[in-house]
This record gives structure tokens, sequence and C-alpha cells, in this order.
């Protein structure tokens, strides 16, 4: 018996000095990698690739896949209108909202940081991503343009300026849209605010929770975890008097669950606004009391056509931005690849000077941006639900 | 006094304890026959939850059932309460039965090892999204007003009362019917009831069948309402299970009905009334859990083991 355990704990001695030698001796090497990787200029051949991270598996999945749609549609439409040149999305599943927290979204950053044939990323979708992949994104000095992360101060703070833009307004844009249209539009006085305790929740939770107090409405605030299902409650809570529960929101699933059981409370006359996160049939199902943030899109542009005839009828919009996401990192490999080859730094040089008109951009906004990375002119549009559908209505 | 938030939280608790009772009874009954802390339970709680999914699909999805929205609620529950107790069956089959006289070490690891298999192969098979049930369209969810403060809904009420009527069905089957008899028999002294001709291993198995039964209807209750399933949900409903039957007494039948309400009064009231109770009910759960560890470590109902030296 002792013999046995002996002999156990030599093995795993030797399985632990293996594992550290062998880590040790790759991970200088994949850092050299994405160093150098970062630096090199690429050959720009008839394909180019761009690193594309979504939440395509985890909670926000239904968020994620609109984005790989609106992603893909883009791609089709470059590759039948350009002969000498095609584009290939090299995809990372960021499992946003998963009980792994930001780890995917970092290993993915990783992955694209060390493929040398990448030259631009689209992603990550969360704000929270986007702070935990900027370090390996940035050393490998990758430009990321974001379609969907929008607190303000991931593009403020300097951590990540020249490298990180986004072609969607920003929190602080969003949460004036939200209050403004709270006071003058609705005339509200008595309003709950819900968190999910991320960052992108709680920042814009914090926005307008300042500014409907400042309006001198009645605010009371709570939070809650993104994990919860039962919301019963922290619905007891909110007072009888409440007129609208805000909830900015990550996971559309979660957003749909609330509004469902505050109905089996017998509160479903009280209004639910939630943010972009939560811009989803599943939350405009809930029905007419809802209402939602989001950039206005222009509906009557053809390639939203193109898109519905594609998807059998079925269009939803909070991919879109990820579109124009797309169309940004390829512009500017286009661009940078004039001279039949590429650095990182070129492209990323590239992104900032983006000009894209507001005829052309499917957002209904200018595409061009700030020394901040954030689009220089950025209202949001308020929504409401209609027959199930969000219509827009500020 | 707000009565109305008190009355609220105390059904919310009275919901959340039903649907927690259920799975510690599954607990409880296993470690009381076999001393063995099943962790897979929690995951055939979130089997449970699944089959009952794809049963409401086959009868034609909530929107467009082929069977009224109560009789297609009554078939989820029985065809997912028959599946998962013929799952908790084999699961003691394959990995336990061999590792019955082990060191107890060995048995817990393998029920961590299904836990996690189990959690895997349900992200494998049906992926990591959100399955929604439809409640609103699969039945007329109402609440109902009683005075001015207590308000109720009929969903909320199935739970209750369900689950009440599945707890007096297994006391009544332990305490008045053969098997029940054996299965305190052996509880009591596996070997002394294998001597006097108790099927030991049938025992086992019913016992495994039952509890996960019960932990089915936990997982469908939940569904019910609150709408959504995913493959992860059984973790932390496990964790809150097994905390529930340790409070309540593990071993102890009652003890677990009791730990399981207990828990999830706690869970409501301190979402309502405690500072941050809502991000953080599940830290005063656990802390609880550490309380009754510390300073009863039976449990509310358990009885101190004595160990002949």
């Amino acid at each position: 018996m002792k013999k046995l355990v002996v002999a156990a704990l030599f093995a795993a001695g030797v399985a632990a000095l293996t594992t550290a030698a062998f880590g040790s001796s790759k991970s200088p090497s994949r850092a050299a990698s994405a160093a150098s990787v970062s630096s090199g200029a690429v050959k720009c051949g008839s394909t180019r690739y761009i690193g594309f991270m979504a939440p395509i598996t985890g909670p926000a999945a239904s968020l994620g896949q609109t984005q790989v749609d609106w992603a893909k549609y883009y791609v089709r439409l470059y590759n039948k209108g350009h002969k000498k040149s095609k584009i290939k999305l090299v995809p990372e599943d960021t499992e946003l909202g998963g009980p792994n927290g930001t780890a995917a979204a970092v290993q993915g950053a990783q992955a694209l940081g060390s493929n040398a044939k990448v030259l631009g990323v689209v992603g990550p979708a969360g704000s929270n991503e986007v702070k935990a992949t900027t370090g390996a994104l940035k050393g490998a000095g990758l430009g990321f343009v974001s379609g969907s992360a929008t607190n303000a101060a991931i593009a403020t703070d300097g951590t990540r300026t020249g490298y990180f833009f986004r072609t969607v307004p920003t929190d602080d844009d969003q949460s004036k849209s939200a209050s403004a249209y709270i006071v003058n539009k609705l005339k509200l006085k008595r309003v709950y605010i819900i968190d999910d305790q991320e960052a992108y929740s709680i920042g814009l939770a914090d926005s307008v929770e300042s500014q409907l107090k400042a309006k001198g409405l009645t605010v009371g605030r709570d939070g809650v975890s993104q994990q919860l299902s039962d919301f019963t409650s922290v619905i007891n809570k909110i007072p009888q008097n409440t007129q609208l529960v805000y909830i900015p929101w990550q996971l559309p699933p979660k957003g749909q669950a609330f509004g469902q059981q505050m109905k089996g409370l017998g509160r479903g006359s009280v209004k639910l606004m939630g943010g972009d996160g939560l811009f989803d049939p599943a939350f405009s199902g809930v029905g007419s009391n809802v209402y939602d943030t989001f950039f206005p899109v222009n509906t009557k542009d053809k390639r939203i056509a193109g898109f519905k005839k594609l998807h059998k009828g079925q269009t939803e919009f909070f991919g879109a931005p990820t579109f124009e996401a797309v169309h940004v990192v390829s512009a500017a490999i286009d661009r940078a690849c004039k001279d039949g080859k590429a650095t990182r730094a070129e492209v990323r040089a590239q992104i900032k000077k983006t000009n894209i008109p507001v005829k052309t951009s499917l957002i209904g906004l200018p595409i061009n941006f700030a020394k901040t990375g954030n689009l220089k002119k950025h209202p949001f549009g308020v929504y409401h639900s209609s027959k199930g559908v969000f219509v827009r209505v500020g | 006094m707000n009565w109305n938030l008190f009355f609220g939280e105390l059904v919310s608790g009275l919901t959340l304890g039903s649907i927690y009772a259920l799975i510690a009874l599954g607990y409880t009954m296993v470690y009381g026959i076999l001393k063995l802390l099943n962790f897979a339970h929690g995951d055939v709680y979130m089997v449970g939850a699944y089959v009952a999914f794809f049963v409401l699909q086959w009868l034609g999805g909530p929107l467009n059932t082929d069977v009224a929205g109560w009789l297609a609620i009554a078939i989820m529950f029985l065809v997912a309460m028959l599946a998962c107790g013929m799952l908790g069956v084999g699961i003691e089959r394959f990995a336990y039965r061999r590792l019955r006289n082990a060191p107890r070490i060995a048995p817990l690891i393998s029920a961590l090892g299904v836990s996690i298999f189990l959690q895997n192969s349900a992200l494998l098979l049906w992926g990591p999204n959100f399955r929604d049930y439809g409640t609103f369209d699969l039945i007329n969810v109402k609440s109902y007003r009683v005075g001015a403060n207590f308000l109720i809904s009929n969903i909320q009420i199935l739970t209750i009362v369900t689950s009440i009527v599945l707890m007096i069905v297994l006391t009544l089957l332990v305490s008045r019917t053969r098997t029940g008899k054996a299965m305190r028999a052996t509880s009591f002294d596996r070997e002394a009831a294998e001597m006097m001709g108790i099927s030991v291993d049938g025992v086992v198995s019913f016992t495994f069948f039952v509890g996960s039964a019960l932990a089915a209807a936990a997982g469908v209750m939940f569904v019910i309402l609150f709408g959504q399933a995913s493959p992860l949900m059984g973790f932390t409903a496990g964790l809150k299970g097994f905390t529930a039957a340790v409070v309540g007494g593990i071993g102890s039948i009652p003890g677990a009905m009791l730990g399981g309400y207990l828990i999830g009064l706690l869970e409501a009231f301190a979402t309502g009334y405690l500072p941050g109770g809502s991000t953080y009910a599940n830290l005063y759960v656990f802390a609880l859990l550490i309380a009754m560890f510390l300073l009863r470590p039976s449990g509310l109902l358990g009885s101190p083991t004595i160990q002949k030296v």
C-alpha cells in the first residue's frame, strides 16, 4: 500500500513537472508569436481574414446569432460585389453571460492574436468582454470594432484608445434618450430601476437614475444576478405605485422571464423599459407595456429587404451595427492592402479614417470615429412593442 | 409594516421552498439508506425540466397543444417523473452500486463525476441556450387577491399544493407500506435487513427511483413557474436542495421538507428585507448552512449519530 502511494505521488510529481516545462516552453513562444505577428506585414492575398467575436452560444446566443447573421450577410454582399478579393470571417465564441464569465472571450482574443492572417477584429459584443480582451487584442496589435458594446467608459478611460472602435452609440446617449422619453413623452413620476450586476447594466442604470432624479422623479433601485430565474421576490419589492420598471439587462430570455413574472403577479400594467441588450422579439413579445432604446436603423434600406428575403421574412436589427462593423474593418483592410501588403497597425490607422456617409450606413447614422473610438454622431431611438414587434416612437 | 411585501415574500418563499423541499427529499432518502450524498441529484432535476420541455413540444408546443393546458402539464409531470426515476435507477446501478462497500470518498467522487457528465451531456445534446416553456401561452395564468394585501397566482397554488401532495404520498409510502418498512429497515441497519430477507439492491433502486422522480417533479414545477430551463440550472438548485436536507437533518424526511421551506423563505425574505438581498440571497442561504454545521451538525430534526466503540 505504501509503495503504491509513493508511486502515485512520484507519477503526479513527474506529471506536474512535465506540464510546467511544457507550459513554460509554450507560453513564451506563444507570447512571442503574438508579438511578432502584430508587427509583421502580411501579404494581402485574394482572401482577407477578419476575426469575429460574438456570443454564438450561451445565454446571450439569441443576440449573438443576429450578429452572426448580419456579419455573414455583409460578407455575402462583399464577396458577390468584389472579384479580386474575398472576405472570410474567423469566428470565436465568447459565450457572453455564461458561467465562466469572460474566459471564453479572452481565449478567443488570444487565438485571433496568434493568427497571422487576421488583420482586424469585429467584436466582442459585451462591454465587460471588451475590457477583458483588451490586453490580448492590443498586445497583438489588432484593432477591434464592436457593434454592441455600449458602456461609455470603455472608450474614454484611455486604456484602448486607437485600438477600440464602435459602430453603435454609447450608454450615455442611450440613457439620455431613455430619460428624456420617460420624463417628456410618458410623463411618469415613479420609476424603479433594476440592473443585472454587469458593467453594461450598472453603468446605464446609474446614468438613468441620476438623470431621472435630477428631473424630480421618485426612483427606486435594485440589482439581480444574471443567473437568477426567480424574480418574484424582487418584483414584490417594487412599490405598488411604480409606473415604469427600467431593466437595462443583457439577456433577452431574462427580460422575457421578468416581464412574464410581473404579469403573473398582477403587475402587467406597469410599463417595462429595456436597453439595447433586450432589443429582441423575446422581450417585445411580453406585451404592449414594453419599451426599449435602440439606435435609429434605416428600415427602408434595400439591404434590409435583402436580409429579410434570406431569412424567410424574419428581420431584426440588433445585428445591424455589426454589419457596419464588418464594413468598417473590411474597408480598412482594402485601403491598407493597396500596396499588396498590410500590417495590423496600418489597418488600425485606416479604421480611424473611416468615413461612411449616412446614405450608405445601415444604422441611420454616419460612421466616422472620434479620437476615443466613439461615433461622432450618436443619438438613440426609443421603441414601443406593438403586436409583439418593436416600432420606433421617439 | 408593509403587509403587501410581507405576504408577497411569504408566497414566493413557500413556492420556492416547495421546489427545494422536493429536491432535498431525494438527497435525504439516499443518504438515509446509503450514507451517500448524491451530488448528481440537482442535474436529475435539470433533466426532468428538459424532458417536460420535449413532452410539451411533442404535444404541439404551448400555443397549439393537442390537449388542454392543465392536462398537458399533468402529462409533463408523469413522463418527466417516470423518465428521471429510471435515470436515477440507472445512475445507482452503474455509478454507485459497486462502490457501496468502498471508502465514502469513492461514491462521492463518482457522484460529482455523474453530475458533470449529465451537465455536459445536456450541453452537447440540447445546446446552452435557454428553452422557453411559454407558460403564459399554455395556461391562463391568473392572480387571486385575498383581502387587501395577499396576492397569489394559480401556478403558485399549483406548485405548493402539488409538492404537499407528493410529500404526503411519500410519507404514507414510507410509513404505511411494506416497501416503506423495508426502506426504513435498510436505513437502520443494512446488513441486518439483508439477513432478514430484504432485497437491499431492490430497496436502494426503489429509493433512487422515488428520489429522482421527486427531483423531476421539482424541475417541472420550476419551469412552469419561471418559464425557462438551461443545462446549468441544476447546479445551484442541487446545492440549495442539499443545504435544505442538511439544515433539516440529513436522513430525516420531515427534516428535508422543513429545511426546504426554511431555505425558500430565507431566500425570499432576505431578498425583500435585507440590504443587497436580491444580489446576496445565496450568501445568506449558505451562511445558514455553515451556521447549522457549527451549531447543530445533525440539523433541526436529525438525531446525533451514536457510534459504538
